[in-house]
């Protein structure tokens, strides 16, 4: 019934037993999970049903997993199914469709339970997982990995957003070579405001990552399985998967595609998602750059504090020795020596994250082998 | 070794090589290569390697890690693949940089020694017989010594020659040279460590900070031949902040609470010196004239402005301190998580060895 879990029992009905927690074993051995690439079990109960009637012969063989997480339950489910399937269908691959369901019922669980039924002709093309309530998109894109068959994923949005006619160029790109291909809207269909918004964003990734993106929150992204077996994605990190990728020297490539609508209305975001997006790039920076050298990190930041507090010192000190001055009152004083100190404290975390890393390096293997020629 | 066996990834898919299996299971000697856009280099760097290593009677393979080489480096390594029986190839599948095609070369290697060597023909394999004497008179690692090298002086000498005076000094290992890729190691040395994030010069500091013994011996350098040089001045200040850690990875990394104790007695110290040189040295107060704290004004205790600012500059040391013994025992906690201090037994299996 399930490819990932070929020896799962049949599950009758249209409430599945709840997942076992023990049972979500993710396929990433032991020694070859990095610190970054540890699936984030799903919490127990959280799948509500597989589907109904999943036949028990295995599958036949597929070439793209096309993920779609649902969030909304006015979800254009037909018409990305409609969109993606006819074109996969005319270009000849074998596919499949999962639809997340993140907590959300109501009519685009519906319009997916009746494509299931509809299409039964052709069983495995449409599978169905729902949450029971919101988990995020990152745990529907780790639920869904677990589940797919492909070798290409295929991840789109719960809207027709991009051509259709992209997929094919996309997939191409996967089959010259590229680990991870990503969509470049261009020209963009949104209002101005978030048009200037989405550069920003983007200008201070690509400053801090120095890749060539131009448009990292399209989510029509296509991607190899490997991808996906190498970094786990928690959190807000499925915003940042093609720059993990990039960073882990995955092949990144960024293709110009029709941009059809954009779902989402026009105006500044709240405080909140500025603060958040602010988190989200500084938790890229470190995880991209420092997670095996901490110290690189909290050695420049306290460093630089304590550079800047041993100036002030100094500066305080001539004043009081050369030219006699008092400096008991002055406030710079304590400002100096408690800049000083808190750069101390800051590498100081540096060293422990050191510590850390450090004897977790077994399970850190930085390298992938493709192929061993003995 | 099965110090490091439980803990490898799943064999990856090997390509056996065609016909009957020349090769000897486990040679004397692993030369591990990597590789990063050298087509140019090879062919000849595996003529030195088998010239150099043939005569002198040692039983060896070579084994060639390709970094994901942009060039046809790949098709020259499968060639000499084809060619020579004793020649291993492991390719990754993405570029992963230089310490970890050494850790895969590492993991991968067979030898009871194992060599490491640039692909850029910068290192002569012809030291490599002297280099196993050495070795043989009861060390670990013999690393090699560029004394003159050919490189540009400022971009290059200069920096490395301080880096390495620093590495030799705070890691407590007399090398002149760590950056020089030639190096021999007992392969108990380098399986027993997981080098990550350009750790791999540091190769002879970690090592001797879990017992190895280590010497060094003057080896021949060439200028590049072929292709470009891949590093910059820019490593260096990386290679700065590296040292820092390095000391405490290398001699303290079963027991971190010692070496976070020993800077917050740094601390203490420091505090403890200001407090004194400060409280009887004070600043004259405007109001109340020169006193110190421990000088009673009109019957009661009084501090001046100056006295203030002391105090409170000695308790926010003191926290400082208070925080590196917390900062300590939280490192003990993540080793203690890991399980590393059970690992920790490279000295008994040298031991073994001699």
């Amino acid at each position: 019934m399930n490819p990932a879990f070929p020896s799962e029992p049949p599950q009758g009905g249209e409430t599945a037993s709840p997942e076992a927690p023990g049972r979500r074993t993710h396929q990433a051995q032991p020694g070859r999970a990095t610190l970054a690439t540890s699936y984030e079990p799903l919490p127990p109960g959280a799948l509500e049903a597989l589907g109904e009637d999943e036949p028990m012969e295995p599958p036949e063989q597929v070439d793209v997993t096309v993920v779609v997480p649902v969030q909304s339950p006015d979800a254009e489910v037909r018409e990305v199914f409609q969109a993606l399937g006819n074109e996969l269908d005319r270009q000849g691959r074998r596919y499949e469709i999962i639809f997340i369901f993140d907590g959300v019922q109501g009519a685009a669980y519906q319009a997916a339970q009746d494509l299931r039924r509809e299409q039964a002709a052709r069983p495995g093309l449409v599978k169905i997982i729902s949450f029971k309530s919101a988990f995020g998109e990152s745990v529907c894109l780790s639920a869904a990995f677990e589940r797919s068959a492909g070798r290409y994923l295929l991840t789109s949005p719960q809207y027709v957003q991009i051509d259709p006619l992209e997929v094919g160029p996309m997939l191409e790109a996967l089959d010259r070579g590229a680990d991870f291909v990503i969509p470049w809207r261009h020209p963009r269909v949104d209002p101005v405001l978030n048009r200037v918004q989405s550069a920003f964003f983007n200008w201070v990734i690509r400053r801090i990552i120095r890749g060539q993106f131009r448009d990292l929150n399209c989510y029509f992204r296509a991607l190899r399985r490997e991808v996906l077996e190498d970094i786990s994605i928690y959190g807000d990190m499925y915003r940042f998967l093609p720059v993990m990728a990039f960073r882990q020297g995955f092949k990144v490539v960024e293709l110009p595609v029709r941009h059809l609508k954009e779902w989402g209305k026009a105006g500044f975001f709240g405080l909140g998602v500025y603060v958040r997006r602010f988190l989200d790039i500084l938790a890229v920076m470190f995880l991209t750059k420092f997670t095996l050298k901490p110290l690189r990190f909290f050695g420049t930041l306290g460093g630089l504090l304590m550079l800047i507090g041993g100036a002030i010192c100094i500066y305080l000190a001539v004043q009081k020795f050369v030219f006699g001055q008092g400096v008991a009152g002055r406030p710079l004083l304590l400002m100096g020596v408690l800049l000083v100190v808190l750069g101390v404290q800051i590498v100081g975390f540096g060293l422990v994250g050191e510590i850390i890393i450090f004897s977790q390096a077994r399970n850190l293997k930085e390298y992938r082998v493709e192929r061993l020629y003995d | 070794m099965a110090l490091s066996d439980q803990f490898l990834a799943p064999e990856p898919p090997t390509v056996r090589r065609p016909g009957p299996r020349a090769r000897q299971a486990n040679p004397r000697l692993s030369v591990v290569v990597p590789v990063f856009n050298e087509e140019d280099s090879l062919p000849v760097l595996h003529g030195e390697i088998v010239a150099a290593l043939e005569p002198a009677g040692i039983d060896f393979e070579v084994l060639y890690v390709d970094d994901c080489s942009t060039d046809g480096s790949f098709a020259v390594m499968k060639r000499l693949w084809e060619a020579d029986p004793r020649v291993r190839i492991v390719k990754f599948k993405r570029n992963c940089g230089q310490t970890a095609a050494m850790a895969a070369g590492f993991d991968r290697s067979r030898g009871e020694l194992v060599a490491t060597l640039d692909g850029d023909l910068q290192n002569d394999p012809a030291d490599i017989p002297r280099m196993i004497a050495i070795l043989e008179q009861g060390f670990d690692i013999v690393a090699g010594w560029r004394k003159r090298r050919e490189d540009g002086l400022v971009l290059r000498r200069l920096p490395s020659r301080a880096a390495n005076r620093l590495i030799a000094w705070i890691g407590g290992v007399n090398i002149h040279d760590t950056g020089c890729t030639l190096k021999i190691f007992r392969a108990a040395v380098v399986r027993s460590l997981s080098i990550y994030a350009d750790q791999h010069r540091f190769l002879p500091v970690l090592s001797a900070g879990s017992g190895a013994r280590v010497t060094e011996t003057v080896v021949n350098h060439r200028a590049r031949r072929y292709g470009r040089s891949k590093y910059g001045l820019s490593r260096a200040t990386r290679v700065l902040l590296d040292l820092f850690s390095i000391k405490l990875l290398a001699q303290f990394s079963h027991r971190p609470l010692h070496y976070f104790g020993i800077l917050a007695l740094g601390f203490l110290a420091l505090a403890l010196a200001f407090a004194g040189m400060s409280l009887f040295a004070a600043d004259p107060d405007p109001e109340r004239g020169q006193q110190s704290l421990l000088q009673v004004t009109s019957g009661q205790f009084a501090i001046n402005d100056w006295e203030l600012i002391v105090v409170s500059i000695v308790m926010v040391v003191l926290m400082t301190v208070v925080y590196f013994a917390m900062l300590g025992l939280l490192g003990e906690l993540a080793v203690k998580a890991s399980g590393m201090h059970r690992r920790g037994i490279l000295d008994r299996i040298l031991n073994e060895l001699h």
